[in-house]
């Protein structure tokens, strides 16, 4: 939705997805999954597995699907531009302590940070409270937030989409989420 | 359906392969090697084949086709995998604004289908205790009916009640039905010759050889097949319009 493959600039539809050990990075294999199914040429970078075997089994399937795993990022910012459409951050979901962000995270950020392409971050844009947007943090364009947009969002400036379309009603009207109406069957609404 | 087609236009010759359809032993072959060696898990297809059901239902009977007062639909589950996938599609078409009423006569014991179940409680969707065999009930409060009862493994030569009874009130029906992979009590390879006639057949993944005789509105369901198994069993599945996750076959 926010880049169409027609849009995409490089010669190949490449995008970089960048996953963390838990949830956020769960979300983030079975998303290069589905770029794959939708005929883009993701390619994850995954430093640190988790040993939950939910994980290891998205991992095995994004493996199966021929989806390339890069052994490490480079630092060299401009590879990273010239190879890549735009990156995917799927590093650290609303549950992640931002404030105590260990290697290789806190690395892969200082990159990020320095990249030319675009950045679109699941949920929650990596190093960023969940509750207040990050003074020095990345900065990315789009920001695809699950189920209900966090409090850090509201600061958020970028292209903004609520995504997934399965809450039920019950919990809805209990924390009074008030969401946006979908459009059509679509799974997930611009905001 | 034939999909052979040479375009002269192209520089070469560009030739299209037919849709395989699959046999019982192949479909189960299939499932088997996406749960063992890509790692899939049982709820993740079955929440993959279920949201793109209810896809294919919208597809098929828009809200604003339906001629009933209320957009009723009736999902009638079966005890196993075919059954939770109907509840799956219940729930996702409920998030659609249709209103599905489910019919689940025999549970299974099974974790996973009882979660499904729950999932459907908890969405406020009602659950039938009976089904009228008055069929002129059946018409008037539903627009149409979701066969979710049997799959490619179910032994149609073998149908016990209250499915047989079941297909009975569905042979008689006046409504439209839509079949999820298989309509039940046909076998997987043949169409049966007095089974019920649904209206629309929704094949998950590859459709079924019985499918070769259906003359409704079919549908190809799920875009979630790895490439390699695609080409191991040489499926030629056809392209997907865009991002949809089914195609109008």
């Amino acid at each position: 939705n926010a880049y169409p493959l027609g849009s995409l600039t490089k010669k190949q539809p490449t995008v970089l997805v960048i996953c963390g050990p838990d949830q956020n990075g769960s979300i983030g294999l079975v998303c290069a999954r589905h770029l794959r199914m939708f005929e883009y040429e993701p390619t994850i970078y995954h430093p640190k597995r988790s040993s939950h075997s939910l994980h290891q089994d998205f991992t095995v399937q994004c493996e199966k699907m021929d989806i390339p795993f890069l052994s490490y990022l480079p630092t060299e910012v401009q590879l990273i531009n010239d190879a890549y459409n735009l990156v995917i951050d799927a590093m650290m979901g609303p549950e992640a302590d931002c404030a105590n962000i260990k290697e290789p995270y806190s690395g892969i950020l200082v990159t990020l940070k320095q990249i030319k392409i675009p950045i679109a971050s699941v949920d929650v844009p990596s190093g960023w409270d969940v509750e207040e947007r990050s003074q020095d943090g990345i900065n990315p364009k789009v920001l695809i937030s699950l189920t209900a947009p966090k409090k850090c969002a509201t600061s958020f400036t970028g292209k903004h989409f609520l995504a997934g379309r399965f809450l039920p009603y019950d919990i809805q009207k209990k924390y009074e989420l008030n969401l946006p109406d979908f459009p059509g069957t679509d799974c997930l609404v611009e905001l | 359906m034939d999909k052979m087609n040479h375009s002269s236009a192209e520089a070469e010759a560009e030739t299209i392969e037919p849709l395989r359809y699959l046999s019982k032993g192949e479909a189960a072959a299939i499932e088997t090697e996406l749960l063992r060696d890509y790692r899939f898990g049982q709820q993740q297809l079955i929440e993959i084949w279920g949201q793109a059901c209810a896809l294919a239902i919208t597809k098929a009977y828009p809200l604003g086709s339906l001629t009933k007062k209320q957009p009723t639909v009736l999902v009638i589950c079966g005890p196993d995998q075919n059954g939770s996938i109907g509840l799956v599609c219940a729930r996702h078409l409920r998030m659609f604004e249709y209103e599905p009423t489910i019919y689940h006569p025999k549970r299974s014991s099974h974790s996973l289908h009882q979660d499904f179940t729950v999932q459907c409680e908890k969405m406020d969707i009602p659950f039938l205790s009976y089904l009228p065999t008055e069929v002129q009930l059946i018409n008037d409060a539903y627009n149409l009916v979701i066969d979710a009862m049997m799959g490619p493994e179910a032994d149609c030569a073998n149908i016990k009640e209250p499915y047989s009874g079941i297909l009975v009130t569905l042979k008689q029906i006046k409504i439209p039905i839509a079949s999820v992979d298989v309509p039940s009590g046909w076998d997987v390879e043949e169409r049966s010759q007095d089974g019920i006639n649904p209206k629309v057949l929704i094949s998950l993944t590859a459709p079924k050889k019985c499918a070769t005789s259906f003359t409704g509105k079919h549908f190809l369901a799920g875009r979630f097949l790895p490439y390699d198994i695609q080409k191991k069993y040489e499926l030629n599945l056809p392209d997907f319009p865009g991002t949809d996750c089914l195609v109008e076959l």
